[in-house]
């Protein structure tokens, strides 16, 4: 059985699942913090 | 955020927690069933052997020096061993890749009337070492060999 | 820590204050060790004796492994908190922690599964290492959804709370599996008396281990952040809604 493959889709799904992780969170956490800037300066 | 859902949605989202609290449970019994064992090993064999026909898991190492393809070749021959009892297995079918002499395995299968373990599917299980192949070449050249059995 | 300090992170501004200052570094640090280790794992670590290349896989799976479990204990802990000593950010660190530590379960199972084919030959067996850990990913999706109980947030969090706490059970059965039962999965390669995996292929894994760590950390820092700031939100739209009222 070919190893290659295997090691790819491993990788790839890690890299995708900690990636959007990091993505997901970072974006929700910048549109909440801006929000409360935003509503201290009004 | 406070958003107001309606009641539906909170009552849908309850009812997903049950039921992944119920699959979680369902899950766990069904698959550890009794014993939570996965396998039998040949001395749990020996001491209780089950019956002709009844589909088991056994497990253990391959006994080095036990594999063999007799006759036309299509049919593998091996012997299980936990060190206290020993099975000679046959099967016919893929073999792992991992399958070898001192290394685990996991045959799912019956015994037949002669008391021979016929084995529908393998798997091979592996043991915690790791390490790069020339290690083990070194080891096994003094005379400790990685897997023994 | 002083317990004066324990008080100081109690207070959510300071905690804020804090998070902010610190989620930096952690990112940077964690990618940092995370792609040492990976790139040391996939290129320079040597193959294994029995597996070959797929020995490779373990700089992802057993991180993740690691971690899931680990966060999982660390969101029982602060639903204990918030049950018993009514901290504040307790519940909020509950709600961070959750879809962290799922995904690196999820990342462990996968990456799990990926490694059983070609190895032991099979996608997966229900044996009791395996299976704990698919019942620790269901736990934490349990734990997400009942804390998105909008209606009645207090009582969802509670739940979830009583959820994660009844759910630490699973955490001996996850590690003591291996040795207990028979099972596919092999036992742990790395015990307190020491390891039986190579020093080239441990240091890899120890690295990419403190890459998963402080990524996990710094996640869990943005979400108490970004948690932290809604909470603040919301208060502030009440109070002035209660003062146009």
């Amino acid at each position: 059985m070919p190893h290659l493959p295997f090691i790819i889709a491993a990788y790839t799904f890690t890299l995708v699942a900690l990636g959007g992780l990091l993505v997901w969170s970072l974006t929700r956490m910048r549109r909440a913090e801006r929000a409360l800037e935003d509503g201290e300066r009004n | 955020m406070a958003v107001a859902k309606p009641k539906q949605q909170r009552l849908v989202l309850a009812l997903a927690a049950v039921a992944v609290l119920a699959a979680a449970g369902v899950i766990a019994s069904f698959a550890l069933q009794d014993t939570a064992a996965y396998f039998k090993a040949p001395a749990d064999i020996a001491a209780s052997p089950p019956a002709p026909g009844q589909t088991i898991r056994l497990g253990g190492l391959v006994k080095t020096g036990t594999v063999t393809r007799p006759g036309d070749g299509l049919e593998l021959h091996f012997i299980v061993t936990d060190m206290k009892a020993d099975t000679n297995v046959t099967y016919r079918g893929l073999v792992p890749d991992l399958f070898r002499e001192g290394q685990g395995v996991i045959a799912t299968g019956s015994f037949d009337a002669q008391g021979v373990f016929r084995a529908q599917e393998l798997l091979a299980k592996h043991d915690e070492k790791y390490m790069p192949p020339e290690v083990a070449k070194a080891l096994e050249k003094q005379g400790h060999p990685v897997n023994a059995s | 820590m002083a317990a004066s300090d324990l008080h100081a992170l109690a207070n959510p501004l300071r905690f804020q204050r804090l998070a902010t200052a610190l989620t930096p570094w952690l990112l940077a640090l964690g990618l940092g060790f995370l792609f040492v280790g990976l790139w040391q794992g996939l290129f320079v670590a040597p193959d294994d004796y029995l597996q070959g290349k797929t020995v490779r896989i373990m700089y992802v799976h057993v991180p993740a492994a690691w971690f899931a479990s680990g966060g999982y204990l660390g969101m029982a802990i602060a639903a204990l908190s918030a049950r018993i000593w009514r901290h504040p950010l307790a519940d909020l660190a509950v709600r961070a922690i959750a879809p962290v530590g799922a995904t690196f379960a999820a990342i462990c199972l996968v990456t799990g599964s990926i490694w059983g084919r070609p190895t032991w030959g099979t996608w997966w067996v229900w044996d009791g290492r395996l299976t704990s850990m698919l019942v620790l990913f269901l736990l934490y999706l349990g734990v997400i959804a009942l804390t998105h109980l909008h209606e009645d947030r207090a009582r969802g969090l509670k739940m979830a709370g009583y959820l994660a706490i009844v759910g630490t059970i699973n955490l001996p059965i996850i590690k003591f599996s291996v040795e207990w039962w028979n099972t596919l999965h092999q036992p742990a390669s790395i015990r307190l008396s020491g390891s039986s995996i190579h020093p080239d292929m441990l240091q890899p894994l120890l690295l990419s281990a403190v890459g998963f760590l402080l990524l996990f950390a710094a996640i869990v820092l943005v979400r108490m952040r970004t948690l932290i700031a809604e909470q603040r939100l919301e208060a502030r739209a009440l109070r002035r809604a209660a003062r146009a009222g």
